[in-house]
């Protein structure tokens, strides 16, 4: 266990030293919240007005929601595996005494921690400025709910960025492109991150929670709101462990096969 | 006592994706990818004992750090029985892992943009070495290869003959039984080379740590291994003490003389092959069966202050070896 205590501090360590990145990536999450701010408290000017479910407090809720789930599902180290893989530094790692997916899953915890800590401060300056109302859950099993599906979708994100980032073992020259074009259109859209998934049309909203990646952001939100029934909550928690359970047999067989590959060419 | 390696018939075929030139080519190799086999190591034989310092020589792309690859558990042999300390290594057991090290002179281990000292910390725990065995290693190391002042430095400012002294301390840390070391000097200047062997040899002898090291540096090899492996083409064809290498390849010995006046000096290579010419020092080559009869004969008939006799550099003979001007008598 110690083992990985030093990981997580050397990590934290190493987002210390590229602290101007850190700090662009905080201003590119707070520029979105504050825009989505204002965008939807203009369209719920009026507080007695509910549109999709939502009233005004319950949007602007979302919306600093996002800032701070994002911080703690979408945060991670992982995505720099496809890099590891396609310059062959992987081999150092496989002859280290180490768990590599324990490893990976600490380092994404290190940067959760920082994201998590800089996105609160965050939202309280921003609570201080902007004033916003915010809906406070307060029945206990839908906190409970809530935060079993912040596990869920802090693991299916990592499955999911370990699966894509494996791409290098078979195309070492593209495998940076698919972890950044899953994050900008998955992370930043399907996700709910931009929208609220239930603004779409039935026939969408169905299709969408089907798929793994709205229980990243959006399904935690709806729960923490109250805005989805009990049964509705639970019918989503099973669909997205089912998705864990694909998503963590798949990086395993992949995982096997990779290896393969790499100790067959040798990069 | 037992063997440290065991090695026999390892043979290793890379499949690599082969690519005809131009936009054309790029978009077949899409639709049909056409496959190649690279016969990197065909049928390599040879076991180490505990403590042996072995050095492996050969040309680029002879096979040698794919030798090491698979010692060390990270290529999977296509054929063939190995077995490192008694762990086969592709296994990757942690107790294996514990006992090996490996060093890539273009890998590295270190975090770039921390400080080496916070590395190392984090492979102390990696290997759970105990805090007073950590302090131990790290203090004979830090005194060994003389680092204690950019210990602390971030790793990105520091000189490659630096970087690499600290990627040593890194591989070292956990004291492991067997140390391979894939083209440790490479890239650094001739006195930043020399201080590494300095450390590989006496850490070496220190320990009694087996280690393999490779290089197509001729001088890491000759300076530090009493044995040698040469491959090349993934043959191995060579195995044993430098020494014997020469006297089994080196057809030739080299005299030189030192003459009192050039009168006659063309006349010397009635005698043998000149190498060079110098005057007053004359260098010829004659074959090894002859070599006292020419020197009689420089004797009688020139005007010789001096004459040694000396074995062809092995140096020389190494590079005739990959050249293939020496034929290899299996």
């Amino acid at each position: 266990m110690k083992k990985y205590l030093q990981v997580l501090k050397i990590t934290l360590q190493q987002e210390f030293a590229y602290r101007l990145n850190f700090i662009m990536w905080r201003v590119r999450n707070v520029m979105q919240v504050v825009l989505m701010f204002f965008l939807w408290s203009s369209v719920f000017s009026d507080p007695t007005k509910q549109f999709f479910g939502y009233d005004r407090t319950k949007i602007l809720t979302y919306v600093f929601g996002i800032l701070v789930i994002k911080a703690i599902v979408f945060s991670s180290r992982t995505i720099e595996l496809s890099g590891i893989i396609s310059d062959g530094t992987l081999g150092i790692y496989l002859l280290k005494p180490i768990n590599f997916f324990k490893y990976w899953f600490t380092a994404d915890m290190a940067s959760k921690i920082l994201n998590l800590s800089f996105s609160l401060v965050e939202t309280a300056i921003l609570f201080i400025l902007l004033k916003p109302e915010i809906y406070f859950q307060s029945n206990p099993i839908y906190l409970l709910l809530f935060l079993l599906s912040l596990i869920i979708a802090v693991l299916l994100f990592f499955v999911t960025i370990f699966l894509i980032n494996m791409f290098s073992f078979w195309a070492p020259e593209v495998g940076w492109a698919l972890p950044f074009l899953f994050i900008v259109i998955v992370g930043d859209f399907l996700s709910g991150s931009v929208f609220p998934l239930d603004i779409f049309p039935r026939t969408f909203q169905n299709i969408f929670y089907s798929l793994p990646f709205p229980y990243l952001v959006f399904f935690p939100l709806q729960i923490y709101l109250g805005k989805i029934s009990i049964p509705t909550t639970i019918n989503g928690i099973v669909i997205s462990l089912g998705w864990l359970i694909i998503f963590g047999v798949l990086v395993k067989y992949v995982w096997g096969k990779g290896l393969k590959k790499f100790s067959a060419e040798g990069i | 006592m037992d063997r440290a390696i065991v090695v026999d018939h390892l043979i290793k075929n890379f499949e690599v994706n082969i690519k005809n030139p131009g936009l054309k080519g790029s978009i077949l190799s899409l639709i049909k990818p056409q496959k190649k086999i690279i016969r990197a190591l065909k049928n390599i034989s040879f076991s180490v004992q505990p403590g042996e310092l072995v050095g492996f020589i050969g040309p680029n792309g002879a096979g040698k750090t794919t030798t090491l690859k698979v010692l060390s558990g990270l290529l999977y042999p296509t054929s063939g029985f190995i077995q490192v300390l008694n762990y086969d290594p592709w296994e990757r057991r942690e107790e294996f892992l514990k006992k090996i090290s490996l060093v890539m002179g273009q890998k590295r281990q270190l975090w770039w943009d921390l400080p080496a000292i916070d590395s190392l910390e984090l492979y102390k725990e990696i290997y759970e070495l105990p805090q007073h065995e950590y302090a131990k290693n790290l203090e004979e190391l830090v005194d060994l290869l003389e680092v204690r002042k950019i210990l602390n430095i971030q790793v990105r400012r520091l000189s490659l003959g630096q970087r690499m002294r600290l990627e040593l301390i890194a591989a070292l840390l956990h004291k492991p039984e067997i140390l391979f070391l894939d083209e440790p000097t490479l890239g650094l200047d001739v006195v930043a080379q020399q201080k590494i062997r300095d450390f590989i040899y006496e850490y070496n002898r220190k320990y009694n740590s087996t280690i393999l090291l490779t290089s197509h540096n001729m001088d890491d090899v000759i300076n530090l291994a009493r044995r040698v492996i040469v491959i090349d083409q993934g043959k191995l064809i060579f195995d044993g003490v430098l020494d014997n290498l020469v006297n089994q390849f080196a057809k030739e010995k080299i005299i030189q003389v030192s003459l009192s006046n050039e009168n006659n000096i063309k006349e010397i290579e009635k005698i043998g092959k000149i190498r060079k010419i110098s005057y007053p020092l004359v260098t010829i080559s004659v074959p090894r069966q002859t070599v006292a009869f020419a020197a009689a004969e420089l004797l009688q008939n020139f005007p010789v202050d001096d004459l040694t006799i000396e074995e062809v550099p092995v140096e020389e003979i190494i590079r005739k070896l990959f050249k293939g001007s020496i034929k290899i008598k299996k």
